[in-house]
């Protein structure tokens, strides 16, 4: 068996029997989602729901924000032949560890769940909220999730997205 | 100096979620007319009925990418030279060279911030008030 851990802002798509994904969440998010049919699964974990319209975000944090998390993993089940209308997921985290951040694991869960209704992606569990943090290994080949509560394990560091630079290269070609 | 809102923007991406941070972006941004697809066939449609001055499309789609819909927009002779930004995963180097030389306006990686969608529009029609 193979094990991939992933952190914030990362995503795993599996396609191959006896590979175990597996993140450890506080207030971040993470979408499971597998075609049962192509046998083809992914999961992502994201730190935020999506970026407000005035706050300047560093290109190469925009990931780990759920709107382009979710496309990022979709996109790629889809390109080792998922099809997005057999797409069913799973959704842990969520959780309000530390008080006084405004409920920000509330609105990641929210966020996502928003964003499955809205996508049309069936959802089998839902496992959100709370106020302790989780473990989750997700077997996208098998089809098999587990989500474990955590209480004495510390959680990896909240690394906040970083405010832009006035100007970084981007690796970008420059054909304009 | 062209005004934001005077411009016409059709948004073409399968993903809702995506259209709608997109429609939020561009709203800031001073666009007023905005309208939006989940698919090229529906937008050449809706485009070709009532033209647009800007399509900001994804490329990974299911039944026509990025690619065959701005092939299909340049060979119309009534919305040919509509201007085209694509938005391409980060690791697709070789579609924005095909997508230059079909004549694709700019383009855009995902994920963006959108103050980098601002920058390519701004790039193309100068910059916006």
């Amino acid at each position: 068996m193979r094990r991939v851990a992933i952190v914030q802002g990362e995503y795993h798509v599996v396609y191959q029997p006896g590979v175990v994904i597996s993140t450890l969440l506080g207030s971040c998010v993470a979408a499971c989602l597998q075609d049962p049919v192509a046998r083809v699964g992914g999961m992502n974990h994201f730190l935020l729901g999506e970026p407000g319209a005035d706050v300047p975000v560093n290109p190469a944090d925009m990931q780990r924000y759920g709107v382009h998390a979710m496309e990022l993993l979709i996109n790629d089940l889809m390109k080792r032949g998922a099809q997005r209308s057999r797409l069913r997921g799973h959704l842990y985290g969520g959780a309000n560890i530390v008080a006084g951040l405004g409920g920000i694991g509330t609105k990641n869960g929210q966020f996502a769940r928003n964003f499955m209704r809205t996508e049309g992606i069936a959802l089998d569990h839902c496992d959100l909220g709370g106020t302790q943090a989780r473990k989750v290994e997700f077997m996208p080949y098998e089809g098999r999730v587990r989500a474990t509560l955590v209480q004495d394990q510390p959680l990896p560091p909240v690394e906040r997205p970083r405010p832009a630079p006035v100007a970084q290269p981007t690796g970008e070609l420059e054909l304009f | 100096m062209p005004a934001a809102s005077a411009i016409k923007v059709m948004v073409v991406d399968d993903q809702t979620s995506m259209r709608a941070m997109i429609r939020r972006a561009l709203q800031d941004l001073g666009f007023k007319d905005i309208r939006d697809k989940a698919g090229p066939v529906e937008a050449l449609a809706a485009i070709k009925a009532d033209r647009v001055h800007l399509i900001i499309s994804d490329y990974n789609m299911p039944d026509m990418d990025g690619l065959q819909f701005l092939e299909a927009v340049r060979q119309d002779p009534v919305i040919g030279k509509t201007v085209f930004i694509m938005l391409t995963g980060s690791a697709d180097k070789e579609i924005v060279q095909k997508a230059a030389a079909l004549g694709v306006n700019n383009y855009v990686v995902k994920p963006f911030a959108p103050a980098a969608l601002k920058e390519k529009i701004e790039r193309v029609f100068g910059e916006l008030v």
